[in-house]
C-alpha cells in the first residue's frame, strides 16, 4: 500500500510517499515508521505532496512538522490535497497568476 | 565519538587534512599559484579572481585570510603581480599571527613568471615539510566545528536528509561539538522558532536583523529575484514557510548561540560550543568558503542528487531522492521517502561516516571534480544604497 509520512504527532496533514490515485486508500505512517491508521484520497496527490488527516475550517493553520506552514482558505476534508487551491501562506502569498499556473500544471481538482 | 586523530596547529585548532593554500592574492597571479600547485600534492589554490584593487574589497580578502587559517590549513604561499593595491603581506600578514607559516612572492620583483613559479616551487617545499612535521593529536569533539548547508534541494530535503542531518547536528552538540548554518534568506518564516532557541534576546534580535537585511538584498522592487519557484509547489510545497522550515530541519532543534557576521569590517567566529546561524551564502561554491572562513574543518551536505565538493572543507553528501542519488553521494536517505527507513537510523549513518572522515577516511569525491572556491562578497556600494549598514 502507497504511505504517507506524518512528521509530527501535531501535524493535519501527511506527506505522500509515492503517486496515489483519486479514491486510493493510503497508509498514514509516523517518523519512526509506525503504522497511525489508513485513508481514502479525495483526489490523485502525487508524490511530495500533502494530504489532510483531518478536516480543516477556513482560518485553520496547516501543521506539518509540528509547525503552522500556512492556514486554509475553504474547508478541506479529511483525504483532500491540501496544496495551493485551498491553502495560502501566513506571510507571504505566491501570486494569483502562479497560483493558477500550478493548478493547471498538476491538474488539481478545484471544488 | 568523543575524540578524533588530527594535526595540531599552532593557534589551539586541530585540522582533519594538511593542506597548504597558494594564494593568487590578484587575478594576474592565477596562473603561477596554478603551476606550483600542480607540481605541489595537498596544496589548494584560492584565488581573488575579479580584482586587483583593495578599496571595497575588504570582505572578500577577509575571507580569503580567514580561509587561509582554517585547522585544515598547514601553511600559505601568497603571490601577487604586483602593480595592484593588495600587497601580499596585507594576506599574509595575519596568516601568519596564527603561527602558520607563509611565504610571499611579487611576480614583477621576481624578473617575471617564469622565475616566480621557480622561485614559488622552492619556498613551497619548505612549507610542505613543516607540513609533514606537523603532529597528530588526539583532539577532544569540542574542537570539530561542522558546517550545515543544503542545495539542489528537492521534497525528500524537507523530509529525508535535512531533518536526518538536523538530528545527527543535535547528537553533536550533545557530545559537545559545534555546528553553523547560514543562508538567511531560507530562514524567512521561521523567526517564530528562531526566537525559542535563540539563547538571548539580543541574539533573537540580530538574527532577525540580519535577516531583514538579507530579504532587502534579494527583494528590490523593478527586480525579478524568485524565491520560490513553481517547480517547488509542483514538487509539493505550498508556502514559503514550508519551504524554509524544510531548510531549518537541517539546523536541528538546538539552541542557537549567535549569528554570526561575515561583512567588510568583521568575520565573527563561535565562543562558545554550540549550534550557530551565519551569513554565510546560499550559493554552494562560495558558502563553502565561507564555512571555510568560519573554520569549520568538515561540511555535511543535503540535496537532491548533485555532488557539491570543496578542497579545503571536506563535504558529507546526504541524500533522499531515489532517482537522482548517484556515487557521488555519501549517505543513502532514500529509505526515508519509501518509509523503510528511520531519521534515527540515518543520523547514525552520518555519525559513522562523520567520524571517519575526521579521522582522514576520504569521503565519496575527496580528491576529484572540485567546485570553484567562489569568494562571495557584498557590494558596498549596493549596501549603502539599500541603507544596509555593515556593523
Amino acid at each position: 500500500m502507497i504511505k504517507a509520512l506524518r512528521l509530527n504527532a501535531a501535524d493535519n496533514v501527511a506527506t505522500l510517499l509515492e503517486d496515489a490515485g483519486k479514491g486510493e486508500t493510503v497508509l498514514v505512517i509516523s517518523e519512526q515508521n509506525e503504522s497511525l491508521g489508513e485513508l481514502e484520497l479525495l483526489q490523485a496527490i502525487p508524490f511530495g505532496n500533502k494530504v489532510a488527516l483531518r478536516p480543516m475550517k477556513p482560518e485553520d493553520h496547516l501543521i506539518k512538522g509540528g509547525v503552522a506552514v500556512g492556514k486554509a482558505i475553504k474547508p478541506v476534508p479529511q483525504g483532500q490535497l491540501a496544496h495551493v487551491q485551498n491553502i495560502r501562506s501566513l506571510n507571504l502569498d505566491i501570486p494569483e497568476v502562479m497560483i493558477n499556473e500550478i493548478i493547471a500544471q498538476m491538474g488539481i481538482e478545484v471544488d | 565519538m568523543q575524540t578524533f586523530r588530527g594535526y595540531q596547529r599552532a593557534d589551539g585548532s586541530v585540522g582533519i587534512r594538511n593542506l597548504i593554500m597558494i594564494i593568487a592574492a590578484d587575478e594576474c597571479a592565477e596562473g603561477i599559484a596554478r603551476a606550483i600547485s600542480e607540481k605541489t600534492p595537498g596544496s589548494v589554490v584560492v584565488t581573488n579572481y575579479n580584482t586587483c584593487m583593495y578599496g571595497g574589497n575588504e570582505e572578500m580578502i577577509g575571507t580569503m585570510i580567514n580561509a587561509a587559517t582554517n585547522p585544515n590549513i598547514a601553511g600559505a604561499l601568497v603571490i601577487n603581480m604586483g602593480c595592484g593595491s593588495i600587497a601580499p603581506d596585507l594576506v599574509a600578514g595575519p596568516i601568519r599571527a596564527t603561527g602558520r607559516p607563509v611565504e610571499t612572492l611579487t611576480c614583477i620583483k621576481e624578473s617575471g613568471t617564469v622565475s616566480t613559479i621557480r622561485e614559488g616551487l622552492k619556498r613551497i617545499a619548505a612549507i610542505v615539510d613543516h607540513a609533514n612535521a606537523t603532529e597528530m593529536v588526539d583532539a577532544p569533539i569540542s574542537k570539530l566545528f561542522v558546517g550545515i548547508k543544503c542545495g539542489g534541494s528537492d521534497t525528500s530535503s524537507g523530509i529525508a536528509s535535512n531533518p536526518s542531518v538536523g538530528l545527527a547536528a543535535d547528537k553533536l552538540i550533545d557530545m559537545g561539538a559545534s555546528a553553523v548554518a547560514g543562508e538567511l534568506l531560507e530562514l524567512l518564516g521561521c523567526e517564530h522558532i528562531l526566537k525559542e532557541r535563540a539563547v538571548t534576546p539580543e541574539v533573537f534580535e540580530k538574527i532577525e536583523q540580519l535577516i531583514s537585511d538579507e530579504e532587502k538584498r534579494w527583494h528590490v522592487e523593478g527586480t525579478q529575484v524568485e524565491t520560490m519557484s513553481v517547480g517547488n509547489s509542483i514538487g509539493g510545497l505550498t508556502t514559503i514557510e514550508e519551504k524554509s522550515l524544510g531548510a531549518l530541519a537541517k539546523t536541528g532543534s538546538k539552541p542557537i548561540q549567535d549569528i554570526l557576521r561575515i561583512n567588510a569590517k568583521k568575520l565573527e567566529k563561535p565562543e562558545v560550543p554550540g549550534m550557530y546561524l551565519s551569513e554565510t551564502t546560499m550559493l554552494c561554491g562560495g558558502s563553502a568558503m565561507h564555512f571555510a572562513a568560519l573554520g569549520c574543518q568538515v561540511i555535511l551536505w543535503t540535496t537532491g542528487g548533485a555532488g557539491f565538493n570543496n578542497p579545503i572543507v571536506p563535504v558529507i553528501r546526504v541524500s533522499g531522492n531515489s532517482q537522482l542519488i548517484n556515487e557521488d553521494i555519501d549517505i543513502d536517505a532514500t529509505g526515508i521517502m519509501r518509509g523503510e527507513d528511520s531519521l534515527e537510523n540515518v543520523s547514525e549513518e552520518i555519525l559513522k561516516t562523520l567520524a571517519g572522515v575526521i579521522n582522514g577516511e576520504k569521503t565519496a569525491i575527496e580528491d576529484f571534480g572540485y567546485a570553484y572556491c567562489s569568494l562571495i562578497q557584498k557590494d558596498q556600494r549596493v549596501e549603502r544604497l539599500l541603507s544596509i549598514p555593515a556593523e
